[in-house]
């Protein structure tokens, strides 16, 4: 074949105007005609045979042969290893549960009532009674309903009627607080008394304020609404605004939550710890010398403090480890107490208490456990630098929200530290830290009573749950629409269905007013939920930008690709002009 | 307008919520002798944020190399980030808690996703919630949107921007500050879209960061510029945890005269924007302030405690009884317990890897090797039948 450039020269002569005389171009306008006959004769070019039908097959076959091989095999094989697999997620079930779509929550809860009357009569109060209260309520998600305890029982046996408020008796009927009627003769009626420990509001009333069949409301029924409105205003305010703040689908109907107390419940959100299963806790002793170097903490644990954490046993559990650490110093960056003669103390400025654990220095949150840690700092300061008590207040214990509490334990002024602290003088410390306990725990500050208070919590802690649970999918099904480059295994599948499965169970029970039940799974769908989002798989290493990909793509496949698709081309072309001729 | 004034307080509620736990993650990112600076730039950052309060178990610091102990140290088991030598920040009392090789990309990304292994001490976790402050603080050698790891691998801008995109996502900070001290370290956050970061960086694109000054004796560099006037602030201005200097105070303290390069830092993506971002404490980032709250004297009566113990601990007693009668009719919880310890069990045996992509049944592998097998002694037998005719 001759060098296709010559022939491009040969064709287009008129733009080379300084071609030279010896080229046998087809410009003859100087050379003689004789001369050129003979010289065309010896240059030109012999035309190739034309080419034949086999070998023309043949070349097409190999170009449509590698084609195959690129497209069948290549193609698929790329594909195949390059893809990232993605299980296929519920996406939009996943975010109708974080937009809170698939489940409102409700509270039902069911109240016994026990009232030594006929059973028109009662039911006649129990009628207006729930018409006062339905009056009252301005939280539709949070409602009391009334029923008759059965059988009535006569005051005197009621005693044994006592339910416990932290495991439902019977599963079918969760009972939250039962009202006990007792007709009295004397005193300012009616009145009432609420069980401190146990679900149960003793009402006092004079036989003459039952209210008459004929009569629609009655100052009993009216007054018995209001107790009760009143013992459940915080548990209300709670639930509200954990509904509020974490779906804002429901626009608070709520408009008795001041400015105080919504400030009163940011400060309890701040102090309480996140709900977990298990909590691990610390008591420590410090001591910046050699005494005290005992407690007497097994005997204090198991008076002061067992009953507490067994009262939490349906909610959470517990693990405690205790430490005593000597010669411990303060941080050398805190202002060190001074002496205050006013008090005649030493004095810590209250700005200085975050600083007073030396975090650098004292051995605390051991990495031990799933829990989170919560620490108890039970420091006795020398002897020489006591008593040693916080300026501001003269108080001697603090609480660090989401860490723990800090109680300072002075020694006796007119006598040496003692050598080991006896379970006496460890009371109040372990007063104090229970009570801290309690806040970091969440617990409500009212009604007084301590199972409705749990039960309170509970409450609050299962709609916690299944909102962080939902909120978890929520985010899980952004992130799998967002980063298309993150592999999704179908585990993760799996743990997204067992979530929203246990979600749905939990919003049944809290609907039927099982609340046990209702915290138990949706304790199941945060694990779930928290191991579908934290599959460690999961992980988006190497995210390569288009023009990185192109990079990458160009110096390998280039110099195969340019061949290929250059020769496909001609031949189509010599294909569509043979067709054409 | 009745309704508005309903939300407002309770708007207001989510809006300004405290943090109530800082976290620091410190990384340096450089291996090898002459890159001291690099990781004398983390131990001093180190030093100063615990000094400041955050505990040791709320720091994660990733220190690829062990200057302290390699060969040409001519102060065997220090380092020092002056070449007066004054402060040894190696000291006595530090945790590392990603070393050497397990400074990776894949280790920093896991670590800020919490996409760890169930076998995972807690102190290489980063155990935030929405309520945490973080640090993050990197140096190291980078260049346009990227900051290599150990001379082997190196992170995108893109990359740590969905890291911390997935944070916000399963609410794992309140506030982050990022800072980075590279060359063209500005762009290594010009990828981010996740809000209330506050970014801040040593240097713009097409510059280098510089080191500071070098030690004859030790023989490299010591520490970085940015790095340096950075700690300059931090130890002389913010003496004690009570410092109510501010992050403007500490962005005003750059000099580009000093610095030698043009630090940047970025607002846009924090909650009320610059005037928010420069009002934050400097303490709120790299110290561990909460509000505590004091407790008066004796508030309650502690006969009446005692009192409530018992009556709590009869309570309890009654409870189990209770219990013990109903055992019989409580499947319900028993059941679901069950099925949760089943999952775990799953989840433990399954095995892992960078990029699973699926799990092929045992079984068929199992049934392919053994056709496998069989076939290769049909075509022996069949060979030698047909060579014996």
């Amino acid at each position: 074949m001759p060098p296709p450039a010559v022939a491009a020269a040969d064709a287009s002569p008129a733009t080379h105007t300084d071609s030279t005389s010896t080229s046998t171009s087809t410009s003859t306008s100087t050379s003689s005609q004789s001369s050129s006959n003979a010289l065309d004769a010896v240059n030109a070019r012999p035309q190739p045979p034309p080419e034949t039908k086999e070998s023309l097959w043949l070349r097409r076959s190999v170009i449509l042969s590698f084609w195959a091989v690129v497209v069948l095999l290549g193609l698929p094989v790329w594909w195949r290893t390059t893809a990232i697999y993605r299980a296929d997620l519920p996406l939009q079930g996943m975010t109708d549960w974080a937009d809170g779509k698939s489940c409102k929550p409700v509270f039902p809860l069911r109240i016994a009532v026990e009232a030594p009357l006929s059973p028109q009569e009662a039911h006649h109060l129990l009628r207006t009674t729930q018409h006062a209260l339905d009056d009252l309520n301005e939280f539709s998600a949070h409602h009391l309903r009334l029923m008759l305890a059965d059988p009535p029982l006569p005051a005197n046996a009621s005693q044994q009627v006592v339910s416990d408020g932290i495991g439902s008796t019977r599963s079918d009927e969760d009972i939250a607080l039962s009202i006990r009627l007792i007709p009295v003769e004397t005193g300012t009626t009616p009145r009432s008394t609420l069980q401190p420990y146990s679900p149960t509001l003793d009402v006092y009333y004079m036989p003459n304020q039952i209210p008459s069949a004929s009569s629609t409301g009655s100052p009993l029924a009216t007054y018995i609404a209001q107790e009760l409105h009143k013992i459940f205003a915080e548990e209300q305010a709670l639930l509200a605004s954990l509904l509020f703040s974490t779906s804002g689908v429901h626009t608070a109907k709520i408009k008795s939550l001041s400015a105080e107390t919504a400030a009163e419940l940011k400060r309890q959100s701040t102090r309480a710890l996140k709900y977990a299963p298990t909590y691990h806790l610390t008591f420590s002793l410090f001591t910046p010398t050699f005494a005290p170097s005992g407690w007497d903490i097994e005997s204090a644990l198991q008076q002061y403090l067992t009953p507490l954490l067994e009262s939490f046993s349906a909610i959470s559990n517990f693990t405690v480890d205790t430490q005593v650490q000597l010669y411990a110093t303060f941080s050398p960056s805190i202002h060190q107490p001074e002496y205050d003669e006013d008090l005649r103390s030493w004095s810590l400025r209250k700005e200085d208490l975050s600083g007073f654990i030396n975090a650098a220095e004292w051995p605390l949150s051991p990495s031990i456990g799933k829990g989170p840690t919560v620490n108890f700092v039970l420091f006795v300061p020398d002897q020489n630098q006591s008593p040693l008590l916080v300026k501001e207040n003269g108080g001697n214990s603090w609480l660090i929200p989401q860490w723990g509490g800090v109680f300072i334990l002075n020694p006796p002024r007119d006598s040496d530290t003692p050598r080991i602290l006896g379970k006496e003088a460890l009371t109040p410390a372990f007063h104090t830290f229970s009570n801290q306990l309690l806040s970091l725990l969440g617990l409500p500050q009212t009604p007084a009573s301590l199972p409705l208070r749990l039960s309170t919590l509970k409450r609050v802690r299962a709609a916690s749950l299944i909102f962080s649970a939902s909120s978890t999918l929520g985010a899980l099904a952004r992130l799998y629409q967002a980063l298309p480059s993150i592999p999704v295994p179908d585990t993760v599948a799996k743990s997204v269905d067992l979530t929203t499965s246990h979600l749905q169970q939990a919003c049944d029970h809290l609907r039927e007013g099982r609340f046990q039940g209702a915290l138990e799974h949706a304790r199941t769908a945060e694990a779930a939920a928290e191991k579908a989002f934290f599959e460690r798989s999961m992980v988006g290493q190497v995210y390569f930008p288009d023009e990185h990909k192109v990079a990458v793509y160009m110096p390998l496949l280039g110099p195969v690709a340019v061949p290929l698709v250059m020769a496909a081309l001609k031949e189509l072309k010599s294909i569509i002009s043979g067709l054409r001729k | 307008m009745k309704f508005s004034t309903v939300l407002l307080p309770l708007l207001s509620v989510c809006a300004s919520a405290e943090h109530t736990s800082n976290w620091a993650v410190l990384v340096s990112t450089s291996r090898f002798w002459f890159n001291y600076r690099h990781l004398a730039n983390v131990l001093s950052l180190y030093r100063t944020v615990k000094r400041l309060g955050i505990p040791d178990s709320q720091i994660i610091l990733m220190l690829p190399d062990d200057m302290a102990c390699n060969p040409r140290n001519a102060f065997p088991g220090t380092v020092y980030n002056n070449a007066d030598r004054a402060l040894d920040l190696y000291g006595d009392n530090i945790e590392v808690d990603y070393r050497g090789y397990e400074v990776t990309v894949e280790n920093f990304i896991r670590l800020m996703t919490d996409r760890v292994s169930e076998d995972m001490p807690r102190s290489k976790r980063l155990m935030t919630d929405e309520r945490s402050n973080i640090l993050v603080y990197m140096t190291g050698h980078g260049g346009n949107e990227f900051l290599k790891f150990q001379d082997a691998e190196e992170i995108s801008a893109f990359d740590l921007a969905d890291a911390f995109e997935q944070m916000w996502e399963k609410k794992r900070y309140h506030e982050m500050l990022f800072m980075i001290d590279t060359c063209q370290a500005n762009t290594m956050y010009s990828k981010f879209y996740s809000p209330n970061i506050l970014a801040t960086g040593s240097s713009e694109i097409d510059q280098s960061s510089y080191s500071h000054h070098a030690d004859s004796d030790v023989g490299v560099a010591v520490i970085d510029r940015y790095t340096y006037y950075n700690l300059e602030f931090l130890e002389t201005q913010v003496r004690d945890p009570t410092s109510k200097l501010t992050m403007g105070e500490l962005f005003d303290s750059y000099d580009e005269e000093k610095i030698h390069s043009h630090p940047g830092i970025r607002y846009d993506l924090f909650a009320g924007g610059e005037a928010a971002g420069r009002s934050r404490l400097v303490m709120d980032f790299f110290g561990n302030v909460q509000n505590v709250e004091v407790e008066g004297g004796v508030q309650k009566n502690e006969t009446e405690w005692q009192e409530e113990l018992a009556a709590i601990d009869r309570m309890i007693l009654e409870t189990r009884r209770r219990h013990n009668e109903s055992l019989i009719t409580r499947p319900q919880s028993q059941h679901v317990v069950e099925e949760a310890t089943s999952a775990d069990s799953k989840q433990a045996l399954r095995k892992e890897g960078a990029v699973r992509v699926d799990g092929e049944s045992g079984w068929a592998k199992q049934m392919v090797g053994a056709a496998a097998l069989l076939g290769c002694a049909g075509i022996w037998a069949a060979g030698s039948w047909l060579e014996s005719l």
